[in-house]
C-alpha cells in the first residue's frame, strides 16, 4: 500500500512536471498519441524476451513511443497531413498493432502472457518496490536534466526562433524535452494504462497554469497537483472495492483542474464573472450619472437644484441600487422624492467622458 | 469460405465504409482527434443506456451514446471558449475524465455481466455472426449488420443531400456563412454522424478500429488526391481493402481481427508515404534535393555575374569560393554546362549569354516582392526539375 501510494505520488510529480512543457508546447495529445504507441512496443519485447520482466517492456515501450513521436513529426513536417490527423493516425495504427500483436500473443503455447492486459488500463496494484526505484531514479534524472538546461527549455518553449538566431541547438533540445515527456508517459503504464496517461500528463499541468504565469511556479505546481491527484486517487480507490486507481486519479486531477478553472483569481471562471458583473455596474453607474448631469446642465443654473426622482425612471441604467450607490459615494443627495447632483457630482460627471477619475477604478 | 465468413468480412466492410465518409471531412476539417475522443467518451454512455436496458444491441444505448458523443464535442468547444486552455488540451481533458467515469461505473455495477472494458476498445468481430436479428421468427442476418447497415444508409442520404454545403463549409467556412449556410448546424450534424457511426461500430469492431478506419484511410487518401470526391472513393476503397485484408490476415495469424485490420491500415498507409507520387516522402525528399542543387545553380551563377575577373572564376577558386562539397559544386557545374548557362575554357568558368540573361532575370526575381508580379517567372526557374 505505500509502495503504491508512493509510486503514483512519485508518477504524478514527473508527469505533472513535463506535462507542463506539452501543454504550454500545444503537444497535449501527444501524450495520448505516445501512450497508444508504445503498446506494441511492450508486446514485441515480451514476444522477444518472452519474459514478463517491467523493465525490459518498458524499454520495448520506451522505443516503441518514441518512434511513434518522431513518425508523427515526420508526417507533420514532410507531408501536408495536419497535427492532428498525424496524432490520431498513429495512436491508433500503432494501437491496433499492439492488439493484434497482444491477441496473437495470448494464442502462443508458452502463454504467461495474462500480464500483458494491465498495461491497457493500468494497475497500480502490481507496482514493487523496483518499480517505484526505477521511478524515483527516472525523476531524478529528469529533475537534474530539467534544472541544467532550465535556460534552453523554456526559451524553446516561448520563442523558438530568438533560440535559434541565439546559437541553441533547438532540434537538440527539442528531441531531449520529447524524449522525456515519452519517458515520462511510458513509466506511467503499469500504473494508470494507455488509455488514460494522456490524462495524467495534462490535468496537473492545466491545473497550474491556471494559478500563475510563471513557467517555475507552473511546473512546480503541476509536479504538487499530480502528486496529490496520485495520493488522493490511490487512498480513495484503496477505500472501496472494485475501483481502479487509474480512473480515480484520473478524475481526482480532473477535479483539481474543475477547482482551478473556476476558483483561479486571475483567470478562474468565477473571479472572471464577479469582475464582468462589477464592470456593468460601474457602466450602469456612470450611464446614471450622466443621465443626470444632462438633465442638470441644460436646464439649470443651480447644479443643485432638486429634481422629482420619477423623471429618471425611462432610462434603462436607472435603478434604486444605482442611485444609491451614488448617494453612498456622495455625488447625489435624496431629499424626499427629490434629487440633486452635488458639486462633487457635478464635477466627476462633466470629467466623465473626458478621463477617468481617480475614483473610477 | 463459410456463411459466418462472409457476413464477418461484409460487417467489416460496411462499417469501414461508413467510417470513411464521416473521416474525410474530419480530416479535412483537422478534427480527426475528436473521432478519438469520442470513441472513448462514448463509453459512460453506452454504460448508463446498458443499465437501463441490460441489452447491448438496444437502439437507447446508441441514441445515449451519440448523445455522449455530441456532449463531449460541446464540452471540448466551451472549454475552449473560456481561453483556459488550447483546444487540443481541452479535448485531452475532457475524454479521459469521460472514460474514466465509464470504467469506474462498469467496475462498481456490471462486475458480472457482458460487458468488459477491452470488448469496448477493441470488439470482437469474429462473434458478431452469432448475435442473429429474428423478426417474428425468421433469422434475417446478423444484428450489426443491420445496425451498421442502417446507419451507413443514413450517412450516405446526408452525404448526397448536403454534399455541397459540406464541402462548401469546409474548404471556405466564411463563404459558406455569408451564403446563408449555418456552419455550425453542419459542425454538428457531422459531429452527431461520427458519433453514431463510432458507436454503431464499437460494438462490432471496437473504439480504436473506429478512429484508425476514419483517420487512416482518408489521411491515405489525402496524399494522393486533392479532389474531394476522389477521396472520398478513394478512402471507401481503402477502408474496404483493408477491411478484407485484415480479416484474412487475422485468420491466417489466428489473432484479433480489429487488430488485424488496423494493421493493414497502417501497412497501407506506410506504403502510400513513402511513395505517392507528389506528396509522398521519398518524392518530397527528392524535390527537396532537386530544389537544393537549383539554389545551389543560382548562387553559382551570380556569383559568377559579380566577379569578373579571371582568378575569381578558376573552377579550383569556385569551389573553394562557395565552399561547396566535390560532389554538389560538380552536380551544379554538370547542370549548368547541359543548359548552356556557362562555358568552361581552360578551367575558367565563364557565363554565356543566356546564361547572363537568365542571372539578370534571376536579380529581379530575388529583389521583387510582390507575389503577382513574379508569378510568370517562376516556371522559368524551375526549368531543370527532371
Amino acid at each position: 500500500m505505500r509502495t503504491i501510494t508512493l509510486g503514483t505520488a512519485i508518477l504524478g510529480a514527473v508527469t505533472g512536471m513535463l506535462g507542463s512543457f506539452a501543454v504550454l508546447r500545444k503537444q497535449s495529445l501527444l501524450g495520448d498519441a505516445i501512450s497508444h504507441a508504445a503498446l506494441p512496443g511492450i508486446a514485441i519485447s515480451f514476444l522477444i524476451t518472452g519474459a514478463k520482466d517491467s523493465n525490459t517492456l518498458l524499454l520495448g515501450a520506451l522505443v516503441s513511443g518514441l518512434i511513434g513521436t518522431f513518425w508523427i513529426r515526420g508526417i507533420i513536417t514532410k507531408t501536408h497531413l495536419k497535427s492532428d490527423t498525424a496524432l490520431g493516425l498513429i495512436l491508433s495504427l500503432f494501437f491496433g498493432f499492439g492488439m493484434l500483436l497482444l491477441t496473437f500473443i495470448q494464442k502462443q503455447p508458452n502463454a504467461n502472457q495474462a500480464g500483458l492486459d494491465k498495461y491497457l488500463f493500468g494497475q497500480a496494484a502490481t507496482l514493487v518496490e523496483s518499480d517505484v526505484w526505477l521511478m524515483a531514479i527516472v525523476t531524478g534524472i529528469c529533475l537534474i536534466v530539467l534544472l541544467l538546461f532550465w535556460k534552453e527549455f523554456k526559451i524553446l518553449l516561448f520563442d523558438k526562433d530568438y533560440a535559434k538566431t541565439l546559437g541553441f541547438n533547438t532540434k537538440t533540445i527539442d528531441i531531449l524535452i520529447t524524449s522525456f515527456i515519452v519517458l515520462a508517459i511510458v513509466l506511467g503504464l503499469q500504473t494508470v494504462g494507455v488509455v488514460l496517461m494522456s490524462a495524467m500528463l495534462l490535468a496537473p499541468a492545466a491545473a497550474a497554469r491556471q494559478w500563475t504565469n510563471s513557467l517555475a511556479t507552473m511546473v512546480f505546481l503541476a509536479a504538487v497537483f499530480g502528486a496529490f491527484s496520485g495520493v488522493f486517487g490511490t487512498a480513495i480507490s484503496a477505500s472501496q472495492d472494485n475501483l481502479s486507481t487509474g480512473p480515480v486519479i484520473v478524475l481526482v486531477a480532473a477535479v483539481f483542474v474543475l477547482i482551478s478553472f473556476v476558483f483561479s483569481p486571475s483567470r478562474g471562471l468565477l473571479f472572471k464573472q464577479i469582475r464582468f458583473i462589477k464592470n456593468r455596474r460601474d457602466l450602469e453607474l456612470h450611464k446614471t450619472l450622466a443621465f443626470m448631469y444632462d438633465i442638470v446642465a441644460e436646464t439649470h443654473e443651480n447644479i443643485s437644484h432638486p429634481h422629482e426622482i420619477k423623471i429618471l425612471n425611462n432610462f434603462q441604467g436607472f435603478t434604486k441600487g444605482t442611485l444609491k450607490k451614488l448617494v453612498e459615494k456622495n455625488y447625489v443627495t435624496l431629499q424626499g422624492s427629490t434629487w440633486s447632483l452635488t458639486e462633487e457630482g457635478f464635477e466627476s460627471a462633466s470629467n466623465l467622458y473626458n478621463q477617468l477619475t481617480e475614483n473610477d477604478g | 469460405m463459410g456463411s459466418a465468413q462472409i457476413e464477418i468480412q461484409l460487417i467489416a466492410s460496411l462499417v469501414a465504409v461508413a467510417c470513411a465518409i464521416p473521416g474525410t471531412f474530419l480530416v479535412l476539417r483537422k478534427m480527426a482527434m475528436i473521432s478519438d475522443a469520442i470513441s472513448h467518451s462514448i463509453l459512460p454512455g453506452i454504460v448508463i443506456g446498458f443499465f437501463i436496458t441490460q441489452d447491448l444491441n438496444s437502439p437507447l444505448l446508441i441514441v445515449l451514446a451519440a448523445l455522449t458523443g455530441v456532449i463531449t464535442v460541446v464540452l471540448v468547444e466551451y472549454i475552449q471558449k473560456t481561453g483556459l486552455v488550447k483546444e487540443d488540451t481541452a479535448i485531452g481533458l475532457v475524454f479521459p475524465v469521460l472514460f474514466s467515469i465509464g470504467v469506474l461505473m462498469i467496475a462498481k455495477k456490471a462486475n458480472d455481466v457482458h460487458l468488459d472494458i477491452d470488448a469496448v476498445l477493441v470488439g470482437e468481430l469474429a462473434l458478431a455472426p452469432f448475435d442473429r436479428l429474428i423478426i417474428s421468427g425468421v433469422d434475417v442476418g446478423p444484428k450489426s449488420l443491420w445496425i451498421i447497415g442502417t446507419i451507413l444508409i443514413f450517412t450516405i442520404i446526408l452525404l448526397f443531400a448536403f454534399f455541397k454545403e459540406l464541402k462548401l463549409s469546409t474548404f471556405d467556412k466564411g463563404l459558406a456563412a455569408s451564403l446563408g449556410f449555418s456552419p455550425v448546424i453542419i459542425h454538428y450534424g457531422l459531429m452527431t454522424v461520427s458519433s453514431v457511426t463510432t458507436v454503431g461500430a464499437f460494438d462490432a469492431v471496437g473504439a480504436i478500429l473506429v478512429v484508425a478506419l476514419m483517420i487512416a484511410p482518408a489521411a491515405t487518401a489525402y496524399l494522393l488526391t486533392t479532389d474531394l470526391k476522389k477521396m472520398l472513393w478513394l478512402s471507401i476503397s481503402f477502408g474496404v481493402f483493408s477491411a478484407i485484408s485484415g480479416y484474412w490476415l487475422a485468420h491466417w495469424l489466428d489473432a484479433s481481427i480489429a487488430g488485424s485490420i488496423t494493421t493493414m491500415l497502417g501497412l497501407l498507409f506506410l506504403v502510400v508515404y513513402l511513395f505517392a507520387p507528389s506528396k509522398g516522402i521519398i518524392a518530397v525528399l527528392y524535390r527537396e534535393k532537386q530544389q537544393r542543387t537549383e539554389v545551389s545553380l543560382l548562387t553559382f551563377l551570380l556569383h559568377l555575374k559579380n566577379h569578373d575577373d579571371v582568378r575569381e572564376r578558376h573552377v579550383n577558386h569556385l569551389n573553394e569560393h562557395i565552399n561547396w562539397q566535390k560532389v554538389r559544386s560538380k552536380t551544379v557545374l554538370d547542370l549548368a554546362l547541359k543548359n548552356n548557362m556557362i562555358r568552361i575554357d581552360n578551367s575558367i568558368v565563364s557565363l554565356t549569354e543566356k546564361g547572363d540573361e537568365f542571372t539578370t532575370k534571376a536579380i529581379d526575381y530575388i529583389i521583387t516582392n510582390e507575389d503577382a508580379q513574379i508569378e510568370d517567372m517562376k516556371e522559368d526557374f524551375f526549368l531543370f526539375r527532371g
